[in-house]
């Protein structure tokens, strides 16, 4: 009677667990951004949980602690940003004052007919082919205008987002003992003990995790700058290196396309702050190949930080910090990057690390399963 | 006016959360400052076991102690042959289980709740999650139970000291 009473609630617990997985499968496209936003939220609250609570237990209150990290955060970045851009703004209208005083506009209006020239197609085009291409330039300004439109619209898009994020994880933060109590409650008798020990060591997992990518876009960061600052002995001409690296070294955290990210601001500050030096337009990488601008120096020296950090310092540090073998990083990185792309990269080693966590357990589960 | 005054400062006058009475006497937090217990109290799991439940079994991994805040559990040992032997019956204010705070041992004997039991669960991830965020409430827990092994080793060697001077 008991193992047939066994048996039916094994089946309603499949059923039931079928029926969720389709709901969840049918309900994704309308909940895929909000569980990417919680996502995002809980990760920036695990790497400010810890300022938190220590200020918590100096000025006695969670809202006030929580409202002060958050703030002294916010400035920090809004202060970057803020600097970044100013500095940026500074050297832009240098490089347009300079562009509209100097005779650099002939410079590349003759350098460009040349290279018409040099190039049969553009040579040999008739008179009757112009107002063709009038019109091809109508449409590829109409056509600017609208990706400006929605660029802007990603943008605002952007914002909001921000926004909700910022709010969850001020939530997430204020209430986060409790959240945790209260999933702990609805944990069976049965099960508690392994229950509080299997979010433990995933709070654990992440926490180390994400420890392991400070550190590693803290090293992108520090070589893009002794890079740069190397590049700038050879009178590469740089400036707002340390902006330049922490960029690197932040946008190094977004798989494949962070990389480039971190290069262009560099490339374009060489670009601004060299056009018209004949040195620099003459500039030979290794006496040897044509670098104008010291942009291929740039692009090979971002390529060698890249190696060093995929090489060494990523399978080394995060793979250490979820205590995962390097070969296993590699591989959840590709299925990661193969499955869902970009993104997946990013969330690949956590959710290898939240998976061993759980398969570890499981394990354990089925050993003592006897005796719960 | 006496009425007034208790009614403006009622909070000056309330009683203290019973949670707290009991945690304050558990000898594993003893010397913890009001804010220290705070802490815990934040921190440990409120259970409710029927009558019959199994808090859990002889030879489980441990992973820390249970306090009674009401109700009565049975704490007893089963030997290969099936017999059970009971070593205690442990009521309100009563604690069991805390050398699993120290190592993830399995547990010595089985708990069962003899009636409807509410506990407050103290576990080891818990206390090393309070020893990172404040070593110093940790030190004072980790302290207390070493007195309390301490304690009970101690009563052990006299036992046996006494055991074998008997038999001599």
């Amino acid at each position: 009677m008991t193992s047939k009473l066994q048996t039916v609630e094994k089946f309603y617990t499949l059923t039931i667990f079928i029926l969720g997985v389709c709901v969840v499968y049918f309900a994704w496209p309308y909940i895929s951004k909000m569980v990417v936003i919680l996502v995002f939220a809980f990760l920036i609250t695990t790497i400010l949980l810890p300022a938190v609570d220590t200020l918590e237990r100096k000025i006695n209150s969670r809202l006030f602690s929580t409202f002060f990290v958050m703030s002294g955060v916010l400035i920090l970045v809004f202060g970057f940003l803020f600097g970044f851009a100013s500095g940026m703004f500074q050297q832009s209208s240098e490089f347009y004052f300079r562009l509209t005083e100097e005779n650099y506009v002939n410079d590349l209006n003759s350098m460009y007919e040349s290279t018409v020239s040099s190039l049969p197609g553009f040579s040999s085009m008739s008179d009757g082919e112009t107002p063709q291409l009038a019109e091809r330039i109508q449409t590829f300004i109409s056509g600017f205008i609208q990706q400006i439109l929605s660029i802007a619209k990603s943008g605002v898009n952007f914002i909001f987002l921000t926004a909700i994020i910022l709010v969850f994880t001020f939530i997430l933060l204020v209430e986060y003992h409790h959240f945790r109590r209260t999933l702990v409650a609805l944990v069976p008798n049965k099960y508690f003990e392994v229950g509080v020990r299997i979010i433990h060591n995933i709070e654990m997992q992440m926490s180390r995790y994400l420890t392991g990518q400070f550190l590693a876009a803290s090293s992108v960061a520090i070589l893009s700058f002794i890079g740069l600052f190397i590049l700038n002995l050879y009178g590469a001409n740089l400036t707002l290196i340390v902006f330049i690296s922490i960029i690197a070294g932040l946008s190094n955290l977004i798989p494949m396309v962070g990389p480039f990210v971190g290069m262009v601001p560099a490339v374009l500050i060489a670009i601004m702050n060299n056009l018209g030096s004949e040195s620099a337009l003459s500039h030979l990488m290794f006496n040897l190949v044509p670098s104008p601008f010291f942009i291929f120096d740039i692009i090979l020296m971002f390529v060698i930080v890249q190696q060093i950090d995929n090489n060494f310092i990523t399978p080394v540090l995060v793979g250490e910090s979820v205590g995962l073998h390097p070969m296993l990083v590699m591989i959840s990185l590709f299925i990661g990057g193969t499955v869902v792309g970009p993104l997946g990269m990013l969330f690949a080693v956590p959710t290898a690390g939240v998976i061993k966590v759980i398969s570890q357990e499981v394990v354990f589960l089925v050993r003592y399963a006897h005796l719960l | 006016m006496k009425a007034l005054w208790e009614n403006l400062f009622a909070h000056w006058y309330k009683q203290e959360n019973p949670t707290k009475t009991v945690i304050k006497q558990i000898p594993v937090f003893h010397e913890l400052t009001n804010k220290q217990i705070r802490e815990i109290e934040n921190l440990v799991h409120k259970r409710r076991y029927k009558s019959g439940e199994t808090v859990f079994k002889q030879h489980a991994p441990g992973e820390g102690m249970f306090i009674i805040l009401s109700g009565k559990i049975k704490i007893f040992t089963e030997d290969k042959q099936k017999t059970k032997k009971t070593l205690a019956l442990l009521g309100n204010g009563e604690f069991f289980g805390e050398l699993s705070l120290l190592d993830s041992d399995t547990r010595s004997a089985t708990a069962i709740a003899h009636e409807d039991c509410l506990m407050l669960a103290f576990l080891r991830p818990d206390l090393q999650s309070l020893s990172k965020r404040s070593p110093e409430t940790g030190n004072k827990i980790l302290f207390n139970l070493a007195k309390i092994i301490s304690a009970r080793l101690r009563k052990t060697s006299e036992e046996i000291t006494e055991t074998s001077s008997g038999s001599v």
